[in-house]
């Protein structure tokens, strides 16, 4: 077994499985996400799954609501404020 | 007589710098909730005028973004009443776990690569509409405002644990309600019939 193995062997598949949202969301330890990081070189079944979670998060990032507050409502919101108390230049 | 002595510390100046400069982030998170432009606009305003009148609450130094949203959640959630109180089974590994069962499943018949051929923004922000709360607000949190399980639990005023098992779970009925998406659009995997 080369070290990288021996490290990999580690983490079993199934702690895997159990971490792996706080994994792909770097919520673990470092020396965790290097362990698992190891165990996703030399398993192509826990691979597979993160690779999937993965890109379903890319995704779901990538859908997120765009554009600037408009105008419209910027102006009537300081307006409300102004009429609040709020002292602005 | 000298000139008087600059205000040593000016909250509206603050509150301007500060609170006011974040607003785009704030409208696009109501958007986020609400799902409708009029809604968010509506959140929006009340989010401002009560974040302006407690601004002497807020301490200066932290996440002005993470209070905003925590305001912002707390309007939409009196709005629509949508607040339950929800005894969840906390079991976060387990959601975890859960979501790799289904991938499982999914990856036998081609269902996986559908998901992902479907899974862009219009049938996200659908079906993220449909997801229910509490589940909800955590996905955005973490995954369309990109903050950490720490920084969603001050927004949401659970501890991380609850967080890490609505987020989850979230997760898993959004895959859910996308592949419903999927299947009534037409779209079906490449292992049966035809795909679209």
């Amino acid at each position: 077994m080369t070290t990288s193995e021996i490290s990999a062997a580690t983490i079993d598949c199934r702690t895997l499985v159990r971490q792996l949202w706080d994994f792909l969301d770097g919520e673990l330890t470092p020396a965790r996400e290097r362990a698992i990081a190891e165990h996703l070189r030399v398993c192509k079944g826990c691979f597979s799954h993160v690779d999937f979670e993965r890109k379903f998060l890319a995704a779901v990032h990538a859908a997120r609501e765009s554009g600037a507050a408009p105008e419209a409502m910027r102006a009537r919101i300081l307006s409300a404020l102004h009429e609040a108390g709020l002292r602005t230049e | 007589m000298g000139m008087p002595a600059p205000e040593p510390h000016d909250p509206h100046a603050a509150f301007s710098a500060l609170a006011l400069t974040a607003m785009d982030d704030v409208y696009r998170f109501a958007k986020s909730l609400t799902h409708d432009e009029s809604d968010a606009e509506d959140v929006v305003q009340e989010t401002y005028l009560r974040a302006f009148r407690s601004w002497h609450t807020f301490q200066e130094g932290t996440d002005v973004r993470r209070w905003l949203f925590t305001i912002a959640r707390n309007v939409f959630l009196r709005s629509k009443e949508r607040e339950r109180r929800t005894i969840a089974l906390e079991d976060p590994e387990g959601e975890s776990a859960a979501a790799v069962a289904q991938h499982v499943e999914w990856r036998r018949d081609g269902t996986d690569e559908l998901l992902l051929r479907v899974g862009v923004g219009p049938a996200i922000t659908d079906a993220l509409a449909a997801v229910p709360e509490p589940f909800r607000s955590a996905v955005i949190l973490v995954d369309l405002e990109d903050l950490s399980y720490d920084a969603a639990s001050e927004v949401l005023g659970v501890p991380v644990g609850t967080v890490r098992s609505r987020l989850f779970r979230g997760r898993r009925v959004l895959q859910t309600l996308l592949l419903e998406h999927a299947r009534d659009a037409g779209f079906t995997t490449t292992a049966g019939s035809e795909s679209r």
